[in-house]
């Protein structure tokens, strides 16, 4: 008998890349949980034997209920094993799973490998994404800052620069700081109750 | 301990980084303002804050060292500590950082009828909601099996001989999906923290009813919990950290500092929410007994009989094993000491007593300390019931007692 897995992951394209890692022998049926609210439903009807859940997810909660639906099998955290530093890797690439039909711990450490390893590609390219992105808004805030220089205070490019450079300095901060605490202070429009969403 | 530095030499370590999980809720305001106005910066402690998506995750990280303390619910504390969820591990309370704030919020349908039946028979709110389930049981929702809400949600329904099971479901709703939940009427209704009572009642779904303090006036909800390990190779981080928190909870408990803490909270990085809809659960000088309380009245002193209080509710409910000691668990764990020491060097009045007598007091009273008596509120529960800790917990009454949240929860073992 095949173990049954329900994925329950926001990322579908490392959901697809997990569920054909998963499939490629006879060992495993893997099911992807639905959208939104119809999670818990979908372990319902699936009964799967472990659950492989991307832990930025809130439904985890939700989930951890669901001892009450399968009263006959006691559910087990893959992080309540007995193996920490596994659960750890676990923890720290962002995924956890639950073990609901009592499957030895000896089956489901090479799937939840396969997970960890799947997830922690998956953060790292979200992590360099997210530093060029920091990169962009930072050079993108400098262009502003200095136009803003340039156009107020009739300063020329390099000058507005050696401003901003003097100010950080002076200040103790860093550069990109002033810089976005200068145009946030420049472009904010009036708000007393300080209500404005903004990004940090 | 495995580390093999001295005590003293680690003990004075005050470069310790202390990495704190909260959730996306008001009452992360201390910890949210400590850390960004420098309060722990200036007590040489760095900290870490990360917002989780889940209770599971602050229990999860605790348990295997990713975290070291966290702004959480009592009963988790006690279901880390005990392994009953996962993996153990031994926790401190040595800080309570809030005081009321939850809310029972009801689909606008539900909460209708609620108030027809509230008017029209001469009923309370909670009797009027109790004669509507009898008629057509429900589904309501809860963040998670080990919070105060589960906890405060089932004493006050069981008040008007409401069972779970019988007359309604409860079911785990993540405070984040509850709107949505409601909106489809998967539940009708829900009892979360704040603001997200506010947020359902924005959105146009849902109706708050009642809120903690109908249930027992200033409950305590949210502390601050470390893991014991830390605390002990960091005493003196942890003393500055609470002193941090001391200020930053007098900052937060003040009106005039409401609009500037809602704008702060509802960063991205944090709740990601409507400044107004957490601008509405901050203390105010109107709306006193829906919002957070974070000072006043002694809230951020670890009261050992508070933590009695919750253990006795998870017994009540099955959530926690007969055979397990009550008070030597509250005392383990609740360290009214720790607070007491971290305190010495800041001349504030410290209540002298661990425990107190829950639900006795109706209107203001004043507790004693070794210099000026600090105010107190209201503490009383909404059946009138006493809690004297001195008393043997009571046991839930057999036939209150259901067992769907399951007596053993770790099979692990």
């Amino acid at each position: 008998m095949p173990l049954k897995i329900l994925l329950i992951d926001t990322d579908a394209d490392r959901a697809q890349a997990l569920e054909e890692v998963l499939c490629g022998s006879d060992y495993a049926q893997v099911l992807r949980a639905p959208e939104g609210t119809g999670r818990a439903d979908a372990v319902d009807r699936f009964k799967p034997d472990l659950i492989i859940v991307d832990m930025a997810l809130p439904d985890r909660d939700a989930l951890e209920d669901i001892r009450l639906v399968s009263a006959g099998h006691p559910i087990v955290m893959f992080a309540g094993s007995n193996d920490p530093a596994f659960a750890e890797e676990a923890i720290a690439a962002g995924v956890c799973s639950y073990n609901l039909s009592g499957v030895p711990l000896q089956d489901i450490k090479p799937i939840m490998a396969s997970a960890i390893a799947l997830f922690r590609r998956y953060r790292q390219v979200e992590d360099e994404l997210v530093e060029a992105r920091a990169k962009l808004d930072e050079r993108r805030l400098m262009e502003r800052a200095k136009a803003i220089l340039m156009q107020g205070r009739k300063m020329s490019e390099p000058e507005a620069y050696r401003w901003l450079q003097k100010t950080a300095m002076n200040q103790n901060r860093k550069l990109a700081q002033v810089v976005a605490m200068f145009v946030e202070q420049h472009d904010a429009p009036a708000d007393p109750g300080g209500a404005k969403r903004k990004q940090p | 301990m495995s580390d093999s530095t001295s005590p003293t030499a680690v003990g004075k370590n005050r470069a310790a980084k202390l990495r704190v999980g909260l959730l996306r809720l008001t009452d992360s305001a201390p910890m949210v303002t400590a850390h960004e106005f420098g309060f722990f910066a200036d007590e040489g402690v760095e900290v870490e804050l990360t917002v989780e998506p889940s209770w599971a995750n602050i229990a999860d990280k605790l348990a295997f060292d990713a975290l070291d303390a966290a702004v959480v619910v009592p009963p988790l504390v006690f279901a880390v500590q005990l392994g009953l969820r996962g993996s153990a591990q031994p926790m401190f309370v040595p800080y309570v950082l809030s005081a009321g704030g939850n809310s029972v919020t009801l689909s606008s349908e539900l909460a209708g009828q609620v108030r027809q039946r509230a008017e029209h028979g001469g009923l309370s709110k909670l009797e009027g909601l109790a004669a509507c389930l009898r008629e057509r049981p429900a589904t309501l929702g809860v963040v998670h099996a080990f919070s105060t809400h589960n906890l405060l949600f089932r004493y006050w329904l069981a008040a008007a001989g409401i069972e779970a099971g019988r007359d309604v479901k409860l079911a785990v709703v993540p405070p984040a999906r509850a709107v949505e939940a409601l909106r489809d009427k998967q539940i009708a209704g829900f009892c979360a923290g704040a603001p997200w009572g506010e947020v359902a009642r924005r959105a146009g779904v849902g109706s708050m009813i009642a809120s903690s303090h109908e249930i027992w006036n200033s409950a305590p909800e949210k502390v601050f919990a470390v893991r014991a390990r830390w605390a002990q190779q960091y005493p003196e981080a942890l003393a500055g950290a609470m002193r941090a928190l001391l200020r930053s909870s007098r900052f937060c408990d003040d009106p005039e500092n409401a609009a500037y803490i809602a704008a702060l909270l509802s960063r991205r990085q944090y709740l990601n929410l409507d400044p107004h809809a957490i601008l509405a659960t901050l203390p105010s000088a109107t709306t006193a007994h829906t919002s957070c309380v974070f000072f006043r009245g002694a809230t951020t002193f670890p009261w050992r009989s508070q933590g009695l209080w919750f253990l006795s509710q998870m017994r009540r409910w099955g959530l926690i094993d007969d055979s397990i000691d009550l008070r030597t668990l509250a005392e383990r764990v609740y360290r009214p000491d720790l607070y007491r020491a971290a305190m010495a060097p800041l001349d504030e009045p410290t209540p002298v007593a661990d425990w107190k007598i829950e639900g006795r007091h109706d209107a203001s009273w004043s507790i004693s300390t070794e210099s000026t008596p600090i105010a107190m509120p209201s503490d009383r529960f909404c059946d009138g019931t006493i809690f004297d800790p001195a008393a043997l917990p009571p046991l839930g009454e057999s036939a209150m007692r259901i067992l769907d949240w399951g007596g053993r929860l770790d099979p692990s073992d």
